[in-house]
């Protein structure tokens, strides 16, 4: 049983308390950065490469972030703990001839925290009263998934009726979709923006939703050919359950982290909660970028206690005025950076086809 | 229209284009006499019937060449365009969405009566596909598959898949950073000429620091063009993974342009080929004392060219067990011979069909 330490404590109640002021947020990070300097020999070594060590910095955004990619290297586990003590390790997606990348962790005390808080502090809907219904995987079908893991989060902690529509062999179950559609409660739909297509193309008549009903997508359409544009995904969502934009809410997160963005409806910013923030930093110059200036993310997530709290992702986000008026933990994004895609000498010609 | 050797003259003269020159090299028209002849046995093979054993045969151009490009390989483009003329064949060309401005570049000077035998449009009807007597996709798999899924059993298709190519270098180190780096930086590794890794004998770290010095070298007299926010970020990604795996491994390291995003040389002991980021970005491991594909990995069915400094035919014909179609001497990797065979195929033998008498 892995036993909190005192910063665990500390980034616990940040969590649960009310929302973290710029001078909390900058001092409980430096406190992590600290920790984390000094438990991950791993980490330890890429800051003193970077010749950046905690007692010569002050601010937040001086901590050196880590790329996703090195969450890769398992011989170099980026874990604050023995990674033989793990609990659970999260796998991110990805082909069979891929190297995955691992995020362990000792407990799932703050992830858990995360995903609830997170929920409150941002004013989602409600999740009482309604019945929510899971396009995923279920924890148990799928153990390595932090996005299973996040669902039966939800489910077990916000939901009174949730139900499971994905089967064992991985295929939606329509039948249990409409039929739990038909009640008088409102439905709250949760997946990835994949399962959502799927069950478009498996109904033909548009399901009749009670009034309240909402959805929440998520995940996009890694490891497939498919590929919708954001606003034609959303007017099917109109087309085929009658949620008007406002009513679907995107998740953006990812495997290396342990909290999460929301936006709601087309062209919104994501927004987090007040124990992380993010930066967009221009990859030419390695500078932020200026308001309205595309650049890659990188995200301070205090959550991701166990391993390393500020990661560079690959994906092109904005920051407008608008966003940056919001503070430091919103962002439009662009989309996943089509760099970060293995390719060989060509450019994918997957277009080449479409007429 | 116009005869074979009316047409060698007009190519040869779009040959001499500054535009199209800077992509195949110097080829005159005795160059593309002498191909013809060693693919088809004669230069006059789709003129006249000649000789074949005890019959007559005479070449038959197809009438129609359908030519589906990827986004990023303007060369691979203007080779297929210099087959297809020479051949004397109608020619379309189905470019990508976010164009190729190098492709269209050396199209527009091209000589009249040869440029009516080029269409070009970056969106195909059904007519473009029924039309066509031969296919040639330049693209991923997965594109090439979709491609060749649609062509038609009387349609003849040559797939120029996803390729990258590697260097091997024996000895004479500091001549092979040179020509290396030439290999590496020429259009910014976006052919499947390209190397991606460099194996070198001996003190490997060593090579890759001569590497570093001839990277820097080879861009102050061939700067790059500038590259957009993707791949700054591809490049941006590769330089902050591998500081974090040096870090932690003495064996890793990197050298890196200062202040740009110019170069950047790896060195990693593990023999695995690993696709490079692009933008002169390359990989330098220790040669192992046997490579074959299980040691190179997934990525060696994709070997298009090994470039072998110093180079021997002997040691060449010794890699002949990798996948790779092509092992040439270093620093002439992205300049392969008018002859060559691309990805195994006779170019303009492959398109044609043969009539015989007798």
């Amino acid at each position: 049983m892995h036993e909190p330490t005192f910063i665990e404590r500390d980034v616990l109640a940040a969590l649960k308390g009310q929302p973290l002021r710029e001078n909390q947020f900058n001092s409980l990070a430096l406190d992590v950065f600290r920790y984390q300097f000094n438990r991950n020999p791993a980490y330890q070594n890429f800051c003193k490469a970077s010749e950046i060590q905690p007692d010569k910095i002050s601010q937040w955004q001086d901590i050196p972030a880590v790329p996703t990619d090195t969450f890769k290297h398992s011989e170099y586990p980026l874990a604050t703990f023995p990674v033989e003590n793990t609990l659970k390790t999260f796998l991110t997606s990805g082909t069979t001839s891929e190297l995955k990348g691992h995020h362990h962790f000792p407990s799932t005390r703050l992830y858990d925290q995360s995903i609830i808080s997170v929920w409150r502090e941002l004013d989602l809907p409600q999740l009482q009263n309604q019945h929510t219904i899971f396009l995923t995987p279920s924890p148990e079908q799928a153990p390595e998934s932090s996005l299973s893991h996040m669902m039966g989060v939800l489910a077990n902690s916000l939901t009174e009726k949730p139900t499971w529509a994905v089967n064992d062999s991985g295929q939606l179950e329509i039948d249990t979709i409409t039929r739990a559609a038909s009640f008088d409660l409102p439905v709250a739909f949760i997946g990835t923006a994949l399962a959502f297509l799927h069950l478009f193309e498996s109904i033909e008549t548009p399901l009749s939703l009670p009034p309240g009903s909402w959805a929440m997508e998520t995940g996009g359409y890694k490891g497939t050919k498919r590929h919708l544009k954001k606003q034609d995904l959303y007017q099917l969502f109109h087309e085929k359950l009658k949620l008007a934009p406002d009513s679907v809410i995107n998740e953006y997160s990812m495997t290396e982290l342990s909290s999460q963005f929301y936006s709601r409806g087309l062209n919104q910013a994501h927004s987090g909660p007040s124990w992380t923030r993010v930066r967009v930093i221009d990859p030419i110059t390695n500078q932020e970028s200026q308001a309205g200036q595309a650049g890659h993310l990188v995200i301070y997530d205090l959550a991701n206690l166990h391993s390393a709290m500020a990661i560079r992702t690959q994906d092109i986000a904005t920051r407008s005025e608008a966003d940056l008026a919001q503070g430091n933990n919103s962002f439009t994004l662009l989309g996943r950076d089509p760099s970060a895609l293995p390719r060989g000498c060509s450019r994918a010609t997957d277009h080449n086809l479409q007429p | 229209m116009t005869s074979t050797a009316e047409r060698i003259q007009l190519l040869a003269e779009a040959c001499a284009l500054s535009c199209v020159e800077k992509w195949i090299g110097k080829i005159t028209a005795r160059d593309l006499k002498t191909w013809l002849a060693a693919e088809l046995g004669s230069a006059t093979a789709l003129d006249d019937f000649r000789p074949h054993g005890p019959i007559q045969s005479k070449a038959m151009a197809p009438k129609d060449i359908l030519h589906i490009l990827s986004g990023n390989t303007p060369h691979a483009a203007i080779q297929s365009l210099i087959r297809g003329l020479l051949l004397g064949s109608h020619n379309t060309f189905k470019i990508p969405s976010s164009g190729l401005p190098e492709f269209i570049e050396c199209t527009e000077g091209i000589p009249a009566p040869l440029n009516q035998l080029i269409e070009i449009h970056d969106t195909l009807t059904e007519e473009h596909w029924s039309r066509a007597n031969a296919i040639i996709a330049i693209g991923s798999d997965a594109s090439i598959n979709a491609i060749h899924q649609k062509a038609l059993a009387h349609q003849i298709f040559i797939p120029h898949g996803h390729k990258l190519s590697i260097g091997i270098v024996y000895n004479d180190f500091k001549n092979a950073a040179r020509l290396a780096a030439r290999d590496i930086s020429l259009y910014n590794q976006r052919g499947c000429l390209s190397l991606h890794a460099i194996y070198a004998a001996g003190d490997s770290r060593s090579f890759a620091g001569l590497l570093a010095q001839e990277m820097e070298h080879f861009c102050q007299q061939n700067p790059p063009e500038p590259i957009n926010l993707s791949e700054a970020g591809a490049v941006r990604n590769l330089r902050e993974t591998i500081r974090f795996c040096a870090a932690n491994d003495p064996s890793t390291q990197l050298w890196e342009s200062q202040d740009s995003l110019n170069w950047s040389v790896v060195h990693e002991n593990s023999a695995t080929l690993k696709l490079s980021c692009l933008n002169r970005c390359v990989y330098v491991k220790p040669l192992p004392p046997i490579l074959n594909t299980q040691i190179l990995g997934p990525e060696a069915q994709h070997l298009s060219t090994i470039a072998t400094h110093p180079f021997s035919c002997t040691e060449a014909a010794a890699l002949t067990n990798l996948t790779a179609l092509r092992i040439c001497p270093l620093g002439t990797s992205q300049q392969p011979s008018l002859f060559w065979h691309h990805d195994g195929f006779a170019p303009l033998a492959s398109l044609v069909k043969w009539t015989d008498l007798g």
